[in-house]
């Protein structure tokens, strides 16, 4: 379990006190705006695109190159931005911050 | 099927490059069949416009419908507004009590041809499937898909020859009467209510969202759910895999999507000459987003013929990319994971019996992802 806050597009930040697994998923199952997760967690859809603060960049990593490849074109995409059925929450990510990016 | 010669049919032209010089209609098409370039053009609809009624679906619809399709022709900033105005009811099938009606039916569908002797999928299965989904979508009643039943597998070009495009739009005509009458919670009610910009929606701005909700989703559904179908009967493996292990329904529908890319492609209008990755597009003439050869790249899929079924990341573009993507999305996906859901648990065995491949014969490619006809055999789970 870890707490992992999301800051929305409206500048309002929710905080999720017993996250675990796929970011997505726990965005989705707490009804984050902005995160839509519609292809289930494989990266097809980019509607769960967050930027990752900076803090936080080392132990949570880079977008993978194939990540980068469907960042690449989504609005509001910078050095920090991953899609977040591709980062999985366990204790070494305990008070992680990201923020929501808009829809494309 | 993995080893049908026309599976990629885009493999040599993506070779030479981005860019496959094609005609439809009589005139040169810039077609993007690689996938980098595919996205890049969604994201840039002042050089690449959908505001071109009948003209963004190739071959052109004039000879099928008389109006323009919206969001679907409509460029930004005027596009956000009409999208924002379905948006909401092509969201529900992310909802527990819409994901259970689907359940239900698709239940009752998997029941009933695995009783059968054999069945003939498309016409027997896909059709009502796709159907009596959409009463969902539109929040109609069940009873109603028996009209679009027989509208047969696409609506605007069945093999029949006869477009039923000019009955589908006095049909629809008819419903938007009936709800500004007797408005209720619908789809065509909703149309009737909603606002764009301060006023009323007109009749022909109505009837252009009907028309893309009508013929938007029903070939591209029907032959996923025949392709998918038949993948299954060839693939027994893979239905097992995912009673294993359900998560891959989820990533196996994005891959099935992927590998079926319903539609082949769509069509962009270039306002002014454009050079298109070194081609000459003339003012007024058209680009083409080829999804189904963005979908084989090999540089961002790797062993693109192969069917991964826990294949991620998979950023395929079978619903298309950027402010177009289709609405309809939540709601194919929903129908093809319950689809998957309800062979792994109702049948025990799926026997390919017989098809005739249906074939997409355009100037510089030929593309088989359809069929006319699919005849299989389930056998029921063992209780």
């Amino acid at each position: 379990m870890a707490k992992v806050t999301f800051i929305t597009e409206d500048g309002n930040s929710h905080l999720i006190e017993d996250a675990e697994g796929s970011l997505m998923d726990i965005a989705v199952d707490n009804g984050i705006e902005g995160i839509e997760g519609d292809c289930g967690g494989v990266g097809s859809c980019a509607t769960c695109h967050v930027r990752v603060k900076q803090e936080w960049m080392e132990k949570v990593g880079k977008a993978e190159e194939l990540e980068q490849d469907i960042l690449e074109f989504e609005d509001g995409t910078c050095s920090r931005s991953r899609l977040c059925c591709q980062i999985d929450v366990d204790e070494d990510l305990d008070g992680l911050v990201v923020e929501v990016a808009k829809l494309g | 099927m993995s080893k049908c010669p026309y599976h990629d049919p885009f493999k040599e032209a993506r070779e030479k490059g981005p860019v496959l010089e094609t005609e439809f209609d009589g005139d040169p098409v810039a077609m993007l069949v690689d996938f980098k370039a595919v996205r890049k053009a969604c994201r840039d609809p002042k050089t690449f416009s959908s505001d071109a009624p009948f003209r963004i679906p190739i071959p052109r619809e004039e000879d099928v419908r008389t109006v323009r399709q919206y969001p679907f022709e409509v460029d930004p900033p005027e596009h956000a507004d009409y999208r924002a105005i379905v948006e909401p009811l092509f969201r529900r099938p992310t909802t527990p009590e819409y994901i259970e009606k689907m359940e239900d039916l698709v239940d009752e569908l998997v029941r009933d041809a695995a009783g059968r002797d054999s069945i003939e999928i498309v016409r027997e299965f896909a059709i009502p499937l796709q159907s009596k989904g959409l009463t969902l979508l539109l929040n109609m009643p069940m009873s109603e898909a028996d009209i679009w039943i027989k509208w047969g597998t696409h609506v605007f070009r069945d093999e029949s020859g006869v477009s039923k495009g000019h009955e589908m739009e006095a049909y629809t005509n008819s419903l938007f009467d009936k709800a500004e009458a007797n408005p209720g919670e619908d789809f065509f009610s909703h149309l009737t209510k909603a606002e764009y910009r301060g006023r009323k929606l007109t009749r022909e701005e109505m009837q252009g969202y009907a028309n893309i909700a009508f013929a938007g989703g029903r070939d591209t559904v029907i032959n996923a759910i025949s392709m998918v179908v038949a993948y299954v009967a060839e693939h027994p493996e893979a239905l097992d895999a995912m009673r294993e292990n359900p998560k891959l329904i989820i990533s196996g529908t994005e891959e099935l999507m992927r590998y079926a890319s319903p539609v082949t492609h769509l069509g962009r209008h270039c306002p002014v000459d454009t050079d298109v990755h070194g081609t000459k597009v003339k003012a007024d003439h058209l680009i083409s987003l080829n999804w189904a050869a963005a979908n084989f790249d090999p540089k961002i899929f790797k062993d693109p013929e192969e069917v991964k079924l826990d294949r991620k990341p998979n950023p395929h573009v079978a619903f298309g990319n950027g402010i177009h993507n289709c609405l309809g999305a939540a709601h194919a996906r929903l129908t093809i994971r319950t689809l998957l859901k309800k062979l792994c648990e109702l049948t025990s065995s799926i026997e390919l019996v017989d098809f005739h491949r249906k074939k997409e014969v355009e100037a510089h490619y030929t593309r088989e992802n359809a069929f006319h006809t699919l005849n299989v055999k389930m056998a029921p789970a063992t209780p």
